[in-house]
């Protein structure tokens, strides 16, 4: 077969979910066999992503790439069709890659180990499938898809008050995600010709009100899934609650899916409503920032101190997006990227630091480093990561949402100066409760009891190697952003190009926010 | 004038299927006579290939091309096809479930599948049948063979009292009904074939009279017993609770299909100059099913009641197909109906096997299911997800085709609505998932610890099984293999000329509404044009 002619990105949505499907009839022991089957299927389809698109992909063209599409349901207008572009590409590749170590990071699960891992390789091709598919009713279909795996994985494995969070979780994402379908058959049903091909649908005509109208709609489903503020209740108890690796997932994956969303529809396909919501994009980033490192200061639980950590750091992937610039976008997809990858590292040294302590209260840990000083040391290193450390990709991503939105020229001064000032406190925030979350585990007034407690051992080589995976592209990409914005970059420039492009037509309509003069320097990449 | 040729101008070949169901019902009779308790054995699956047989013939009468039979009384179009197939369908997977559960509630098995036949029969002519008279005949067949099937078990008090509150209601709907429908016989002049009235209606000139519209409103509250539609649902959770299981899974299926047949046959011929009255009857119908149903389900503690009010929602979701009026919503009633068979049944199935084993319907008894019996819980879990219309499950392609449908004829708060409850309702059938597969092993119910040893080798547990797996795996793979079911529902609308008159003017009629895009799609169907052929 033509290797070029080969369906890669079915291939790798597929492949993992028919594994899934084998898992039941495999003999198990203890579930050994079950846990190195599932590793081996997730670094198949990790080499299969890599070299899909080493061979496939090319990075200086915009456009899809791999693409495939095929019937599905003539009569719905439901085609089978996917496809990578410089926004799908980063995250798939991030899917595979923390898909793949939070199999890893499951080791111990011991408790009904076969549905465990049934359900994370059946995530695995749903969530690629997320962002490779390029039909607004397939995104719903597979935006769907992952609800129910997610809902098990928090329900069966996770801690005390599982139930009630995983509930919370589906209701919030069903309820948002009828927004998705009815946004999805407006769009589809508008003007001639009935399609949901993406862009065909990017290439429709909508008049302006109904733009405002689907964006609006397709504003809350994501809103509930980035999160942003007040659509964000469901995550702190979601994440309070699962097990380490179901948290990298959420954490790494599921959160990055509202990001990528925002920009695929509202901002790619609706981009005259974008122009009028990139200020409410702008001032939500802010308050999500600003606001859940607020909360974070005030939570004596760990998961939920780093849940709302995550939301703060969401923020500036709005803001990005509403920047107008190139800069601000290709800051906002290096912040999903990177905070996938940090994320992940975060919750799964959290997790690891639970088997160890049996505890998530920040009051009953204390003066743990003695006994694990590496565990301490990686934990150290993630928070820096978090907290934008020169030479971290956190560091990189803030900064360059930061310029971005500074030099933007789609907003007024007074506006940027407010709006920048406000996202340097929080920056300034985030270390003030990472490390002091850091100095109650590890130094302060020493839990005797829990000090002294056999079970605090030190990390093992498996853990060490998880979090040594997940740093090296932190600190790569550092040092050395352009290794991973060279990758995306001609599909975020094209697209900030054609968002500038609808924002003059708009300043005729004597809109006070969006004040536009395209006359000030055009910022280099 | 000879045989032959009264046979050909009766055109008596369209009711073979009915036919074959008759003798299959003889049969049953006969042998049950002859061999007594001994056929017991082997008489379901006489029955079951009655059934098949009758399937068969229905398949041969796709796309006739003289479907109308008995000179306007019996019209065996495509759309009838369908439904009497759906109906059928559900009879064989009923017989299937009801062998062992029949056996143990210590009754006759010969007689339950007669009385379940002429059900079935009823149901099936109720699809077809194009004529006042022989409309109420066959209601009549499938509601008194209903009532007397909800009473079947018969030392059982509660079965006793379900059969009673059936009955009155029952038999008081149906004379509303009646009622309607003879004053539909006046006002069109005296005329019982449904084309005839539409004429008859409008050379008298009576135009949108109030008799007109009681005889509507009169004719949609026998309906909307028949498919349990709020307001009309008051025997639902009771009649559900009492009846034997099998019976309740078939009243859900194949006799709520034959009402929704019903529906689109009396409404959309006898009715067109009331369409704008009937389709907000309809509206205040779905809206009140979908509320009422979905929200009380929530607070149910038995399976059976809380499927009985899911089965209220249900049908709320499928009138929006109706209300539509357009081809893709006709067609995507017939879709949901027919994923509806499959998850559903597969549903019962389930309940019926848990009860058989451990002797209760409460959902709190199911907790920690997982462990004793995976089977049962992963095929409970699937149909479940499927009604709640989670991907990539059979409901979930039915769902998305009528909120589709919906949305293309410009009913947006409907489906509004529509999405908003089946968001309510994935709580309820989550709930029961839960329940099975969450509970760890010390918070099992006592039902489930005292679980017994899975068998299958039990005398009727077989085709009980047979019946699980079919199911399940219809309802796994009918959404994502759905390009046959699809193609079907399609073919079954734009092949049925009185409904294509219909859709033909309503595409007219909404071109006055302010949706200029509306038209344009509709138009850009191919289905639309071939109503040239009436």
């Amino acid at each position: 077969m033509n290797i070029a002619n080969f369906p890669w990105l079915t291939t790798i949505i597929l492949f993992p979910i028919a594994a899934s499907l084998l898992l039941p009839v495999i003999p198990d022991k203890e579930g050994k066999t079950v846990r190195w089957y599932s590793l081996i299927v997730g670094l198949i389809d990790f080499a299969l992503i890599v070299y899909a698109f080493y061979t496939g992909y090319d990075f200086s063209n915009p456009d899809l790439q791999l693409v495939e599409s095929y019937p599905w349901v003539p009569q719905l207008g439901l085609n089978w069709s996917v496809g990578a572009d410089g926004l799908s590409m980063p995250l798939i590749i991030l899917t595979g890659f923390i898909t793949t170590l939070a199999i890893l990071a499951a080791w111990p699960v011991t408790f009904k180990p076969k549905l465990f891992y049934f359900l994370i390789l059946a995530m695995y091709g749903g969530q690629i499938a997320v962002f490779a598919v390029q039909d607004m009713l397939l995104f719903f279909l597979v935006w769907e898809l992952e609800l129910v795996p997610i809902y098990f994985l928090l329900s069966i494995w996770g801690g005390k008050r599982r139930q009630y969070a995983a509930t919370k979780f589906i209701l919030y994402t069903a309820g948002g995600s009828l927004f998705i379908l009815l946004s999805a058959l407006t769009m589809g049903f508008y003007g001639d010709t009935v399609t949901f091909d993406m862009r065909s649908l990017a290439l429709k005509d909508f008049a302006l009100n109904f733009q405002l109208a689907l964006y609006a709609g397709f504003l809350i489903a994501y809103a509930v899934k980035l999160p942003i503020i007040p659509l964000h209740t469901w995550l702190p108890d979601a994440h309070g609650e699962a097990t380490a690796p179901v948290h990298m997932l959420l954490a790494g994956i599921l959160l990055k899916m509202g990001g990528y969303a925002l920009i695929r529809m509202n901002a790619q396909m609706l981009p005259d409503a974008h122009a009028y919501f990139a200020p409410v994009l702008v001032v939500l980033g802010v308050v999500n920032i600003i606001y859940a490192a607020l909360t974070s200061f005030a939570q004596r639980n760990l998961k939920r101190k780093i849940a709302y950590s995550s939301i703060s750091h969401m923020g500036f992937v709005m803001i990005g997006i509403a920047s107008f610039t190139d800069l601000g976008l290709s800051g906002a997809v290096l912040q999903m990227v990177s905070h996938g990858l940090i994320g992940a590292s975060l919750f799964f040294l959290v997790g690891a630091t639970y088997d160890r302590t049996h505890t998530l209260m920040l009051d009953e840990m204390g003066g743990v480093a003695k006994r694990m000083p590496k565990i301490f040391a990686m934990f150290t290193t993630c928070s820096m990561a978090s907290l934008a450390l020169p030479g971290m990709s956190g560091f990189v991503a803030e900064l360059m949402v930061f310029v971005g939105f500074a030099t933007s020229d789609a907003y007024s001064s007074t506006f940027k100066v407010i709006v920048v000032f406000l996202m340097a406190v929080g920056v300034i925030l985030t270390p003030i409760y990472l490390l002091s979350m850091l100095r109650e585990i590890f130094y302060g007034e020493e839990n005797k009891e829990l000090v002294s407690h056999q079970a605090l051992i030190d990390a093992e080589p498996r853990e060490v190697f998880i979090i040594a995976c997940l740093l090296i592209p932190i600190i790569g990409i550092g040092f050395y952003p352009k290794l991973l914005t060279q990758m995306y970059d001609a599909t975020t420039v094209q697209l900030t190009a054609r968002l500038r492009d609808s924002v003059p037509t708009l300043a005729q309509q004597k809109d006070e926010t969006v004040k536009v003069s395209l006359s000030a320097p055009e910022i280099a990449n | 004038m000879d045989f032959a040729n009264i046979a050909s101008q009766l055109n008596a070949g369209t009711i073979l299927p009915e036919g074959i169901v008759i003798l299959t019902l003889l049969g049953v009779l006969i042998v049950d006579l002859i061999l007594g308790r001994t056929s017991a054995r082997w008489i379901g699956y006489l029955a079951i290939a009655g059934l098949f047989a009758s399937i068969v013939a229905l398949y041969f009468q796709w796309d006739a091309p003289n479907p109308i039979g008995f000179t306007g009384s019996f019209n065996s179009d495509d759309l009838s096809i369908v439904f009497r197939g759906i109906i059928a369908l559900s009879a064989i997977a009923t017989i299937l479930m009801s062998i062992r559960y029949v056996e143990q509630s210590g009754t006759a098995l010969a007689e339950f599948i007669a009385i379940l036949l002429s059900a079935t029969l009823g149901g099936m002519f109720l699809s077809g049948a194009s004529e006042l008279v022989m409309i109420f005949i066959s209601l009549e067949t499938l509601s008194i063979s209903s009532y007397l099937l909800t009473g079947y078990t018969k030392r059982d008090p509660r079965s006793n009292e379900a059969a009673l509150k059936y009955l009155l209601i029952g038999a008081s709907s149906t004379a509303v009904f009646l009622y309607g429908v003879s004053l539909l016989y006046g006002l069109s002049g005296g005329q019982t074939e449904l084309s005839a009235i539409a004429n008859g209606i409008a050379t008298a000139k009576v135009g949108q009279s109030l008799g007109l519209v009681i005889a509507l409103v009169f004719a949609i509250a026998g309906i909307g017993f028949k498919i349990s539609a709020a307001p009309f649902h008051q025997w639902t959770p009771d009649v559900y609770e009492g009846a034997p299981t099998p019976v309740i899974a078939f009243l859900s299926v194949g006799s709520k299909a034959a009402g929704f047949a019903l529906a689109i046959r009396l409404l959309t011929t006898a009715f067109p100059l009331v369409a704008e009255e009937w389709r907000f009857v309809f509206t205040a119908l779905a809206v009140l099913s979908m509320i009422l149903g979905n929200v009380v389900a929530l607070a149910q503690t038995s399976m059976k009641r809380m499927l009985a009010y899911s089965s209220i929602a249900q049908a709320g979701f499928v009138m929006i197909g109706l209300i539509a009026g357009t081809q893709a919503g006709y067609a995507s009633m017939i879709f949901y109906l027919l994923v509806y068979l499959f998850m559903n049944l597969c549903g019962f199935t389930c309940i019926i096997l848990f009860s058989l084993r451990t002797g209760t319907d409460q959902i709190a008894e199911y907790s920690g299911l997982y462990q004793k019996d995976p089977l049962l819980t992963l095929a409970l879990s699937i149909s479940l997800l499927s009604l709640g219309g989670i991907p990539p499950l059979a409901g979930f392609f039915g769902k998305i085709y009528l909120f589709w449908a919906g949305w293309q004829a410009g009913l947006y708060w409907l489906v509004l609505l529509g999405l908003v409850t089946s968001v309510v309702s994935i709580y309820y059938y989550i709930r029961v998932v839960k329940m099975m597969v969450v509970k760890e092993p010390h918070e099992m119910s006592d039902a489930v610890k005292n679980y017994p040893q899975v068998r299958w080798d039990l005398p009727g547990l077989r085709p009980l099984q047979v019946g699980l797996v079919v199911t399940l795996i219809a309802t796994s793979i009918a959404g994502i293999l759905s390009n046959p079911l699809f193609t079907l529902a399609n073919n079954s609308i734009s092949n049925t000329p009185i409904l294509q008159a219909t859709i033909n003017s309503n595409v007219k009629a909404q071109n006055l509404l302010p949706l200029p895009k509306l038209d344009s799609v509709s138009q850009s169907q191919p289905s639309v044009d071939s109503t040239a052929k009436i």
